[in-house]
């Protein structure tokens, strides 16, 4: 992100919702062209928004459309009054999409959780103490930052092939814990904090993983927090690694099953969009329970997959 | 969608070292402290690549034991003048053309009039963020959905603005990476929209003001104001850009498997397929590397592009 | 117990059936667990994945094109006389052409279920308009290009639309099946790999000229252009097509239509000679650790689907296993019987590594023939692509020996 290389604290909130107030001392003239270019530009957003939303609503509507409606195309499903839950009643009862649902959850939380407690306990050894081979280990984390992960699924594969770990959740977890970018925010965002507290401590006798754990972390929750959403979706949504390194039905992520399974249901078209839809969900309400981090982490970091 | 980008990591910023500071006391806890990232990161960043690069040296299959024959540079020979290889590079370059324009235009547009518009902020949240977060697998549902031959919505569409018996976009090969396109920048608009906002931020207001006391119109401002001051955010966006189109994987895959024939096939596509539909593990480990090397390249000139705009600026 | 499946529409609900069946046997319902995939390359892939990863399934479908390569790869446990016989079956119990096209070295790997040849579905209430039905409301045979073509212009003056539909858009397979139905008519069509995938052995001219007549069925109108899977099924159950052309399992599909009266019959002889292009389904055990009782149970599932071969056949599918195929059942059953004939004059897609159903080689070739039949590919082109493209792949060494 353009500004976090040289602030030392985290950025602020980029709140959509702090939108700039129109400027203050401004002649009566101006003042009204200008809301009147407001108006404009809420209609122009506007129709945009509600562009945007077809596709989403186009789903939502077909899952809630008989399959023998939804077989005949998008005219009938248009003209079609009423709605059903039997699609999404023949995904949940299928029972695959359980599987889907514990697997996603289980390696999403494990590697998060993992990345959180080693990159933040990298960040501050590289912020906070002065060792032999910083130098080295800040250079191997930079060029860390430039390996295209997703290049190295098949040599990925091979290793835990050869170490009998594929078809377990272990091949989806192990290989996305060196998230290194997190080593950074990390760093970045402990190089912001005062140091007066752990020196306190440290004259009192605390060691390095008391201050890590007691006044560090605590002090970083919204970092970790940030950290572990983008993380946690990032695992979510991985569909390459998980769709080799996985093969059996049972073992299979969210992304994996949609794409492996939608070629068995045929026609039933309702049945797909409410598997999609269901598959989605989940990042939804992460979505409205968390907005404000997520937007936070994606903007403060420049994090894209 | 997992690996990181990370802009300017704060090299420059990293304190310098005063000797006193120094206590060889910290090495042993900072190492401990470092050892457990460091050993996944050796173990899965460092050790595939230099296994990749070994491989790609030989007739490694996937089903025998071993590296297998020794192969020189037989794959890279054969990457190197083999069309498909060459054809999805150009699919990757096809694929960025497509959809860095609009991505940046139309995140810039929205981020500008959002900026503007104090209500409605949550719908457009919603509507244009939501669906970067969502898994590409079901984004490819719904859009492969839509995108049916002669019964999907899009269809249906073309057929009430008189286009009689439409080309089916993703079976037809001058248009099923448009149709892709169209997807990915429906998907991931939501990044860039959310860049330029917190780029937006960090305008001065008095900018603004000083402007409008002199009489500037919004349009001026706009023009003379916030379009420079985001140049650095373009820049980043549109390199973002690049690299995850050099990454491109999920919605080929999902939604023409590369086809029809190979008129989608990208890198990442053609190596996965090299590795566990041939099982030629040596083969794909050569292509690996060769799109490893680009995306290295553009990965460095990154850095470099965005430390002589931090020194500009 | 668990099977892994590429059965998707008609097919998938079929097997549901049987599989329901099989679960009653073992007085369960956790008896089993099956799994169906994506069709062609995403499964092989699937499978071959999860056995090189120790975790593949009890029992699987393969194609009899692909199994003899998952084979070479060792992804197989043998099929020993001995294994057969635990179960009480024995390598004759199946039609011999079948049999033999999943053996390698002398050695089976396959347990076939059916054949599934490329055949020729009719609308008759559309046929009949169009004077296209004999007294007994059956299609009168169709001999030549001619007929066909006359038959195709006679049946589109009815529906106002085609005469015929084919898939040709997002699919590979359907159009590689009917222009190498056609392509094998021909008198002097040679196979188009040869020597282990390592030859293209393809007749070029011959090639072209099937591929000219393909693209003037549809540069004409005799046939859609642009249409894909579902698509061409909709024109012909619609009534705006007569003929659709694709696999016999489709029946299922058809069945469901309401109101709809329908025949199938082999595709008729354009050219030279009877052929269709065609494959079989199999059982395969994949490689892994298994006790006498795991081969037992696996043995005992696919006893039990063969046992249901003629719920299988009421698919569509032409029996492999002989007690079904010679049943009385089968003979009344209508309108399997109609084409079964075909299975005698099947062609299979030429072995290699990067051959078979769904394969590389059907992919490139497929994709080819699609652009063509669209319109957006002269014969020459996709000959050139075709060539470029397989011959990659035929310079390579076989990366499963």
């Amino acid at each position: 992100m353009a500004t976090t290389g040289t602030s030392s604290t985290p950025r602020r909130t980029p709140g959509i919702s702090a939108a700039a107030p129109p400027p203050r001392r401004v002649t009566d003239s101006s003042k009204n062209s200008s809301r009147a270019f407001n108006v404009v530009c809420g209609v122009v957003l506007g129709v945009f928004a509600v562009l945007w939303l077809i596709p989403s609503l186009w789903a939502i509507k077909t899952s809630l459309t008989p399959n023998s409606v939804s077989a005949v195309g998008a005219e009938e499903i248009l003209r079609h009054g009423g709605l059903t839950l039997e699609p999404y009643a023949n995904i949940l009862r299928g029972g695959a999409i359980w599987d889907w649902y514990l697997a996603s959850f289980f390696t999403a939380a494990v590697t998060t959780a993992l990345t959180v407690v080693f990159a933040s306990m990298s960040g501050y050894a590289l912020s906070r103490l002065q060792f032999r081979g910083r130098g080295l280990v800040f250079v191997l984390m930079l060029a860390g930052i430039m390996i295209p992960s997703q290049v190295l699924v098949v040599p990925i594969f091979q290793m835990l092939d050869a170490v009998s770990l594929l078809n377990t959740y272990w091949a989806v977890i192990l290989p996305q814990i060196p998230y290194v970018i997190a080593v950074f925010v990390f760093k970045q965002f402990f190089d912001g904090l005062p140091k007066e507290l752990e020196e306190s401590a440290r004259i009192d006798g605390a060691g390095f993983w008391r201050i890590y754990r007691s006044i560090i972390m605590p002090l970083s929750k919204p970092v970790v927090s940030a950290m572990a959403i983008l993380a946690f979706v990032n695992v979510w949504n991985n569909l390459l690694l998980p769709l080799f390194v996985v093969s059996n039905p049972e073992l299979m992520t969210i992304p994996v099953g949609l794409a492996t399974v939608q070629g068995s249901f045929g026609q039933r078209y309702s049945d797909i969009q409410a598997s999609s839809i269901l598959g989605a969900l989940p990042l939804v309400i992460l979505f409205l329970l968390f907005q404000r981090r997520i937007v936070e982490g994606v903007a403060g970091t420049g994090l894209k997959g | 969608m997992s690996a990181p980008t990370i802009t300017q990591p704060g090299v420059a910023a990293s304190q310098p070292l005063r000797k006193d500071r120094m206590r060889a006391g910290d090495t042993k806890p900072a190492w401990l402290f470092i050892a457990p990232f460091a050993l996944f990161y050796v173990l899965f960043l460092i050790w595939p690549t230099i296994y990749m690069v070994v491989a790609s040296f030989f007739n490694t299959s996937i089903v025998q034991e071993g590296f297998g024959s020794f192969a020189g540079f037989g794959n890279y020979q054969e990457m190197l003048t083999r069309p498909e290889f060459w054809s999805a590079m150009w699919h990757t370059l096809q694929f960025t053309i497509y959809t860095t324009p609009p991505l940046v235009v139309l995140a810039f547009l929205f981020a500008i009039l959002a900026n503007r518009v104090r209500r409605g902020q949550a719908l457009f949240r919603l509507a244009f963020f939501v669906p970067f977060i969502l898994p590409s697998a079901a984004i490819a549902l719904i859009w492969n959905f839509i995108y049916t031959p002669a019964s999907g919505l899009l269809a249906v569409v073309q057929g009430w603005f008189g286009v009689e018996a439409p080309s089916p976009v993703l079976g037809t090969p001058s248009i099923a990476m448009v149709g892709i396109a169209v997807t990915t920048v429906w998907w991931t608009i939501g990044f860039n929209f959310i860049l330029y906002l917190a780029g937006l931020q960090d305008i001065p207001r008095e900018l603004y003001e000083a402007a409008a006391l002199d009489g500037a119109t919004p349009w001026q401002q706009i023009r003379w104001i916030t379009i420079p001051m985001l140049s650095r955010t373009t820049t980043l966006v549109v390199l973002l850009q690049i690299i995850a189109s050099l990454k491109i994987f999920d919605q080929v895959y999902l939604m023409t498997g590369g086809g029809p024939g190979i008129a989608t096939e990208v890198a990442l596509g053609l190596i996965t397929t090299s590795a566990f539909t041939d099982f030629r593990v040596g083969a794909a480990s050569a292509a690996s590397v060769l799109l490893f090397i680009v995306i290295v390249i553009i990965a460095v000139l990154r850095q470099l592009i965005d430390r002589a705009q931090e020194r500009r600026a | 117990m668990t099977f892994w499946n590429l059965f998707g529409g008609g097919d998938g609900a079929r097997l549901q059936l049987m599989l329901d069946q099989y679960e009653q046997e073992q007085g369960g319902s956790d008896a089993l667990q099956a799994a169906t995939f994506a069709w062609g390359n995403p499964y092989y892939t699937k499978v071959s994945l999860a056995t090189l990863g120790d975790k593949p399934p009890d029992v699987a479908v393969a194609h009899a094109t692909r199994a003899t390569n998952l084979a070479r790869a060792g992804l197989l446990t043998e099929i020993t006389e001995d294994v057969l016989a635990s179960v009480g079956l024995s390598s004759t119990d199946f039609t011999p052409k079948v049999w033999e096209s999943t053996v390698l070295d002398g050695k089976a790997y396959a347990i076939p279920l059916d054949t599934h040849p490329f055949v020729l579905f009719y609308n008759k209430t559309v046929c009949r308009d169009a004077g296209l039905l004999d007294a007994d409301d059956e299609l009168v045979p169709i001999q030549g290009t001619e007929q066909w073509e006359a038959a195709l212009a006679a049946a589109k003056e009815v529906t106002g639309a085609y005469g015929a539909s084919v898939a040709t858009v997002s699919e590979t397979a359907t159009p590689w099946r009917f222009f190498q139905t056609l392509y094998s008519q021909r008198n002097g069509s040679t196979p188009f790999l040869s020597d282990g995938g390592t030859e293209l052995t393809f007749d070029e001219a011959l090639v072209a000229d099937t591929l000219a007549y393909l693209q003037g069925l549809t540069g004409s109108g005799l046939m859609p252009q642009a249409t894909d899977y579902a698509g061409s099924q909709t024109l012909m159950f619609t009534g705006q097509s007569a003929f659709y052309l694709q696999g016999e399992w489709e029946i299922t599909t058809a069945q469901s239509v309401e109101g709809l009266e329908f025949g199938m019959v082999p595709v008729p002889t354009l050219f030279d000679q009877p052929a269709c292009q065609a494959d079989s389904h199999a059982f395969v055990l994949p490689t892994m650790e298994r006790s006498p009782d795991q081969l037992e149970r696996a043995m005992g599932f696919v006893k039990s689907m063969l046992d249901q071969s003629l719920a299988w056949a009421e698919g569509g599918h032409v029996p492999a296993y002989l007690p079904a195929l010679r049943s009385p059942e089968y003979a009344a059953m209508e309108p399997q019987s109609d084409y079964a004939e075909a299975a005698d004059y099947a062609v299979y897609d030429a072995p290699a590594w990067y051959s078979g159903s769904g394969s590389n080689f059907e992919n490139i070739v497929g994709a080819q023939i699609g652009l063509v039949m669209q319109g957006i590919a002269s014969p020459e082109e996709a000959i050139a692509s075709m060539r470029s493209q397989l011959g990659t792949y035929a310079r390579t060494a076989d990366p499963l020996s």
